[in-house]
Formats: C-alpha cells, structure tokens, sequence
C-alpha cells in the first residue's frame, strides 16, 4: 500500500451533511471507462472491482480500476457512497489481502485529468471522476 | 533453503522486465504493564514491549501472469527481533476463481488467521488469546484457495494439505510437536453484513517431551502395561479442530464471535473449548469495543477407568501417573477486555486496552493488563 492520508475536512463535511444529502457534500461522480468498452457497469460492479472481488468486466474483459491518491477529495466520496466504507476501513480491508498475498490494492493516480488519461489510453482500464471532469476522451457511465 | 528459494525467486522475476516486485511491511509495537505481582501473556509489572511486538517485511513477485513468490520475513520482539521467513509459498492461480499455494504458510484456521499478525487489519491489540494461540498457524504443504460469488452471497471454500512441527514450551519443559497428514477443509460465507465460517481439522499428531516420556517408560511400560501406555501417550494420535464464527459488521458497528474445540482423545492432552464474543462501533477515527474470551482445557481426567481394571496393587502409582501427566496441562481462564483503536492516518493507528484475566483453577493468576500499540502497514 501506498502511504495514505485521509483529508480530513472532507471526512468531517461528509459526517456533519450525512448520506442524505451526500449531493451536497461533492458534485456527482460517475464511472469513466474507455470508449471500446461495451461492458454493462453499476455501482455494485464497481464496487466488486475496486474491493478485488471481482477482476473482470460483464464482457469477460480484464478490468483494471484506478483508484485516486488519498488526497483526492473525489477518493473520500467514492469510498464512502460506493465501497460503502471510510477511507481507513478500506485501507484496513486491504491490508488483510495484501500481507496474505490474496489481493493488490488498485493503481493510484493524483486527480481526475490523470484519471481520464489513464482511461483514454488503455482499453481494460475503470476510473471514477466527477461528471463535470469528463471530456470526449472516455465514455461516462453512472454510479447510480 | 527456504529463504534461497524465495531470494532466488524475486531476482528471477526481476530480470524479466515485466515483473513486478511488491513489497509491503508491517510493524506493529505493543507495550504492556500488569498489576503488582502479576504476569499475563509474558507481560509483568514493570513496563516491557518485547512480549507481543512485530516488525515484518513481505517480497512477493510475480513469476509469470499465472505465478506469484511471496515470503514474508518477521521479527518478533519475544524471540529477540531474530528475523525469521515464517511464510514462503508460491501461488498458482489457475482460474480466476481457483488458487494453489505451496510452501510454508497461514492455516486459515480462524477468521483472522490470515491477518493475525498484521494489527492494523482490526481492531485489537491482538487476536483472543484462548482462540488464536494454537501451535500450529503455519503449514508445510499445500492449500487450495476458490472464492466467488452468486448475487450479494460471496463463499470461499479452503482445502490444505501437509505437516506441521513445532518446538514447544510446557509447564514440564522444552517439547516437540509433530503434525502429519493434516487436512483442513474451511468455508466461509458473506452476506451482506453477515459473514460466517467453519472450519474442520484432523491429522497425526505427536508431542515429545523427556519428562512425559520417561514417566511414561518407567511407570507402564517397564512394568508390562503398554495398552494404558499407548492411551496416556501423545503419539501419533488423531487430533481433530473444529471451528466456527459468526460476525455482524454495518462498517458503523459490529459483533462477531468464534468458537473452536481441539481434541486428541487417546492422549493425556485435554479436550480444549474455546470461544468469544466481542462487540464495538465506529465514531469517526475512533472504535471503541469490548471482548470476553473463555478457554476450558478443564475436564475430568480421562483413562481413570482403564486403571481401575488394573489389579489393585498396580492401582495407587497409576492413578498418581495418569491424573500427574493430565493435570499440568489442564487449563480454564476467561478474559475480559475493553479497548479501543484510533485511527491516526490511514496506515498508521493507536490502540490502548485493558483486559482483566480469571483463572478459575488457581485465582493466584490472575492478573489486570494494560496495554498500547501502534499498528503501521506500508
């Protein structure tokens, strides 16, 4: 595992407004995958491909998630509503898998940009990034 | 051999330009002080850290797309920080859904087998004592890893294979267990917040030690009666583990539990039943939580009736022999314990706990122990 940091401020916004208005706390994040990828995604599959539970897309094509830095407010957000977990729960799942050699935590980059690129350049790849980040490059799909 | 065989692995892999060289480390450092006088799990009344500390370091490396090497070296405060490979195993994943690991590695036993080590994973200072500390955690052999799901419901059903040996600690002296043919056969399933386990042991077992040996020599054999012999003597005997566990977790709160009970009925060794409940919640960076852990290796002494068949002058040293070699080995404590896990950052978390222990055979152990830690995983 990479050395993570929780941001804090996010935790405590995302404690005070709670899951009810979470459309408040962030803008809305959406899956973002390559433009060949004719998978069909939802919440719960991402959610199996970002825990490690499941390492192919509908289609039986390789799926590889990307995950954002610890930094990333988008990171807290997608953990919390999606992974249904705080940032530090999910650090803590992974350690079990990674000291039993059952699992690698996926690959980190910095924000949405790095994101999009990361995706727009390898077919088999899934990120998150908020909606309004999403540019022509990678087909958008909802989390909801 | 072992180390050669992981260190000659990862450099292979790393002449091949796609392999990918991991590695993780754990440290976790506990200190512990007990009331006046008293001494619980090898800590006493004077502050020390060496009794449960670890600091490890795991290489794994991938082979091929297929093939994983992964060794995993600990040191461990109680033998000095001496750095030992207590796991070296290759993995093969044959599917996506089935894995084949070979080598040295965790008996998934428990629910936390995998993790036991690794403190960060949960939220003790360590594992239930009368549940996790059993001396055979670490197989030689095989084990047969399949997972997958159907809906919400996810299952993983695990199979190994192999031996076990030992050098251990008793209340008589240094000893020696030795475990052959071991089959384990665990499953494990989720649904949703509810997760259950059970898990099914059985295999040779053997214990050498010179006392029991030669009180059994002396007292039986020399004198002719090798049938009660071979029942008091722990030799190539059939052990049997049984294990199941429950656990309830909203990621806001949880309660779980395990229950296990090791026998080797033809021996002098006791049947041992354990169990615990433990219970807590999450606020923010804190989990606050409480366990009551219960171990009963107490039970009446076995083998009395075949020494009752015995012509009577034999009876008085018989009875003294039987009931001497069972009678240090039994056991039945319970421990309280009230803890809580802060979580500093998201690698790094602060623990403190106290934990009051209840000797039910001799209330001269018993003993209040103060505990802090802080878990790091990189």
């Amino acid at each position: 595992m990479n050395m993570l940091k929780i941001n804090l401020h996010l935790r405590l916004i995302s404690a005070v407004i709670g899951c009810s208005m979470s459309f408040i706390a962030s803008a809305e994040l959406v899956l973002v995958v390559h433009p060949s990828n004719d998978a069909s995604l939802d919440a719960k599959a991402a959610q199996r491909i970002f825990l490690g539970k499941e390492s192919k897309f509908s289609n039986g094509n390789d799926a590889i998630p990307i995950n954002q830095g610890p930094d990333s407010p988008n990171r807290a957000a997608f953990d919390t509503d999606t992974l249904g977990r705080s940032s530090t729960q999910v650090a803590a799942y992974w350690s079990k898998l990674v000291f039993t050699g059952k699992g690698i935590p996926p690959k980190e980059v910095g924000n949405d940009a790095e994101v999009i690129a990361f995706v727009a350049s390898n077919k088999d790849a899934v990120g998150y990034v908020d909606s309004a980040s999403v540019t022509a490059a990678v087909k958008a799909i909802p989390l909801n | 051999m072992k180390k050669l065989f992981v260190l000659s692995a990862v450099a292979l892999a790393s002449f091949n330009t796609q392999a990918e060289v991991r590695i993780n480390g754990f440290a976790n450092l506990v200190g512990g002080i007990t009331s006046s006088d008293e001494s619980l799990y090898g800590y006493d009344d004077t502050m020390s850290f060496a009794s449960e500390s670890v600091f490890a370091v795991q290489v794994s490396a991938d082979v091929n797309s297929k093939m994983t090497a992964t060794g995993q070296l600990v040191a461990r405060g109680k033998n000095d920080y001496e750095a030992d490979f207590e796991w070296a195993y290759l993995t093969y994943k044959a599917t996506d859904n089935v894995s084949v690991s070979a080598g040295r590695l965790r008996l998934p036993l428990f629910k936390y087998s995998a993790s036991k080590d690794v403190g960060y994973s949960y939220h003790w200072i360590n594992a239930p004592r009368a549940i996790y500390d059993v001396n055979f955690n670490n197989l030689d052999g095989i084990r047969l890893d399949y997972n997958n799901y159907a809906g919400d419901l996810e299952y993983n059903l695990q199979g190994a294979f192999g031996t076990v040996s030992n050098d251990l600690n008793t209340s008589v002296g240094p000893a020696r267990l030795q475990v052959d043919n071991l089959m384990l056969l665990s499953a494990e399933a989720t649904y949703n917040y509810l997760k259950v386990r059970a898990s099914y042991v059985t295999a040779k077992a053997s214990v050498a030690n010179d006392f029991i040996d030669g009180t059994i020599k002396a007292a039986f054999r020399d004198n002719g009666l090798d049938e009660l012999a071979n029942n008091i003597a722990f030799y190539d005997d059939t052990a049997t583990f049984t294990g199941f566990g429950i656990e309830y977790d909203t990621f806001n709160w949880f309660v779980g539990g395990e229950w296990t009970q090791i026998k080797i009925e033809d021996s002098f060794n006791p049947t041992n039943t354990a169990f615990y409940v433990t219970a807590g919640f999450r606020t923010g960076k804190w989990t606050p939580s409480v366990t009551y852990e219960s171990f009963d290796g107490n039970n009446p002494f076995k083998f009395l009736d075949k020494v009752a068949a015995l012509p009577a002058p034999f009876q008085p040293t018989a009875t003294a022999v039987v009931v001497g070699l069972q009678q240090p080995f039994a056991d039945e404590y319970s421990v309280i314990n009230l803890g809580v896990r802060y979580d500093l950052d998201t690698n790094v978390a602060l623990k403190a706990d106290i934990s009051k222990s209840s000797n039910d055979m001799n209330s001269a152990e018993d003993a209040t122990l103060v505990r802090f830690a802080v878990n790091y995983v990189f």
